[in-house]
């Protein structure tokens, strides 16, 4: 199989970061269809009304299967901010930045922790506005009979908004 | 089925630190040196096993462990071998199940045995292990597996909500490395000052090289036993086991519980539920054990457990509360911070620190403790268990 990345010298398998996004091996694969499309989603159930997040295939409160898909804020407000400088694993460059988000009062998910990217050390600022921020991330093959076929994959963080 | 009471008859560690071992080798030694701490007992005398260790997967290749360790010590288990995964928690969580079973009469004399093996050839891949002890889709990706950027954040939150100081941060770390000074086994024997821990390198401000645990190799063992077969098999107090809980949230980055991040209530009802099942009170015990990962953590365990009221943390460490002498001595063995943290040993070896000062035996002893607690957090503060320990049993 070609494309493996632990045998092109990139990294073990079970290392990698992120979870393999397409359908054949993950229910949820439209949140990262919408990442594509620049929407921060998850579920919502119709039986119940809860919103959780992460997105789920039950519902965590009252087991219901029966959710739809809703649109989370895109946008924060930045409660504290972190930078690390040592023991960053090799993938990232010190420091790596990240910031507790608060989103505003009317989002069913009230707070997130987030990787910023596009972000210069001391660019950010407590209180900053931040986006949702979609980057590509190392294709990964799966078997497809007896070939195996790239799948690509996104994940998301967030970024200062641009001014 | 029957209604016992268990009781932790022996327990013991090897040598944590930077090892040059396997993690069967570290497992062999700290069967012997607990099987050591009593005369008499004989791996014979053990019909049950549990291993607690979550890397052992992936940092030493091997899954199915607990028959290969139950080998390796020389235990022929009729009543349990198993392994339990939950991280910085395995060894408590293992001990809390080891009750149960004594309790009930599924077994009669269980080893505890936890042992992690974190340095290996290619050390920096332990970087990229913790993205996957935390939400692995979610939190791991976004920043929350390296443990120190999630404990900053903690720890500014709870500077700004209630005014701890980086100096109060600096206690913690000072008094523990103080009380390691009296553990030949803990990954180190040092005196800390504060010019140490003004000179060190950052790690994530606020927290600095000395605010934070190191990653150690190591393990531990703890036998826990029936009533009657324990005072067969020994002329010591028994220390009986009284109760914990766990408490567990998911997914730490999105569901947060508390207000801030200062506040963490499943602690506070991790704490609520296992005194209320132990019988005791905060007041009750005479010396702790708490994850102190980081020294922020045991500023706000301190409160969350009920040793000082909620913001007081900071100033009850500085104060000398923490210490031999203060109002309730913690880490009196030096802790994750001095000790070392090999995930799956350490509640093993935080219940080993409280059994031998209940029997009087401990280096830093804490005259006359009758009660003592340990408490694990785990997989970015996800969850938070606690064990009792008592020289009577609840009645």
């Amino acid at each position: 199989m070609k494309g493996i990345p632990f045998l092109e010298g990139k990294y073990s398998p079970t290392l990698d970061l992120y979870p393999i996004e397409c359908k054949e091996f993950n229910r949820i694969y439209w949140f990262y269809d919408n990442l594509r499309e620049g929407r921060f989603t998850t579920t919502k159930c119709k039986a119940c009304g809860k919103v959780s997040f992460p997105p789920r295939v039950i519902c965590p409160e009252c087991y219901s299967d029966d959710l739809e898909v809703v649109d989370l804020p895109t946008k924060g407000k930045v409660i504290t901010i972190v930078e690390k400088w040592g023991g960053v694993p090799i993938q990232y460059k010190p420091p790596m930045i990240g910031a507790w988000i608060e989103f505003p009062d009317d989002s069913p998910v009230k707070h997130y922790f987030s990787l910023l990217y596009d972000c210069e050390k001391g660019q950010v600022q407590e209180g900053d506005e931040v986006e949702l921020y979609v980057f590509d991330v190392s294709p990964h093959p799966i078997d497809k009979g007896r070939e195996s076929i790239m799948k690509e994959r996104v994940f998301f963080g967030f970024a200062p908004v641009k001014k | 089925m029957g209604n016992f009471n268990a009781c932790v008859i022996a327990g013991g560690q090897c040598k944590w630190g930077v090892r040059e071992a396997s993690y069967v080798d570290l497992i062999q030694e700290a069967a012997k040196a607990c099987v050591d701490d009593l005369p008499g007992l004989k791996p014979s005398n053990i019909d049950g096993l549990i291993f607690a260790s979550t890397f052992v997967g992936r940092r030493s290749t091997q899954v199915n462990t607990a028959p290969v360790v139950a080998e390796r010590v020389g235990l022929k288990p009729t009543s349990i071998c198993t392994r339990v995964d939950v991280l910085c928690a395995g060894g408590s969580t293992g001990i809390l199940l080891a009750q149960g079973l004594v309790e009930s009469g599924m077994a009669e004399v269980v080893m505890v045995l936890g042992s992690e093996k974190l340095y290996t050839p290619e050390r920096w891949q332990i970087q990229y292990d913790e993205m996957s002890a935390v939400d692995h889709e979610w939190d791991g990706p976004n920043g929350i597996g390296p443990p120190p950027v999630w404990f900053s954040v903690q720890a500014q939150e709870h500077m700004k909500t209630y005014g701890t100081t980086k100096e109060q941060l600096a206690a913690v770390s000072i008094t523990n490395y103080k009380h390691g000074l009296m553990n030949p086994k803990g990954h180190f024997q040092k005196e800390l000052t504060m010019k140490d821990i003004e000179e060190a390198p950052v790690i994530a401000a606020p927290l600095g090289l000395f605010d934070c645990c190191p990653l150690t190799d190591g393990a531990a063992a703890m036998v826990i036993a029936r009533e009657d077969i324990a005072k067969d098999l020994t002329d010591r107090p028994l220390v009986y086991l009284r109760g914990g809980a766990q408490v567990s949230i998911h997914s730490a980055g999105a569901n947060w519980p508390g207000k801030t991040m200062g506040d963490w209530p499943h602690l506070k009802l991790a704490a609520e539920k296992a005194y209320e099942r132990s019988g005791l009170t905060p007041k009750d015990i005479d010396v702790a054990q708490t994850h102190d990962c980081f020294s922020i953590s045991e500023i706000i365990e301190v409160e969350e457990l009920g040793f000082c009221e909620k913001g007081e943390g900071g100033p009850f460490c500085e104060a000398g509360e923490i210490t031999i002498g203060g109002k309730i001595p913690i880490n009196t063995d030096g802790g994750l911070i001095s000790s070392g943290h090999p995930f799956g040993a350490t509640g093993i070896r935080m219940g080993t620190e409280i059994f031998k000062q209940l029997q009087g035996r401990a280096a830093n002893q804490v005259e006359g403790a009758k009660f003592g607690l340990t408490h694990n957090l785990s997989g970015g503060n996800v969850e938070h268990t606690i064990v009792t320990y008592g020289l009577e049993p609840k009645k």
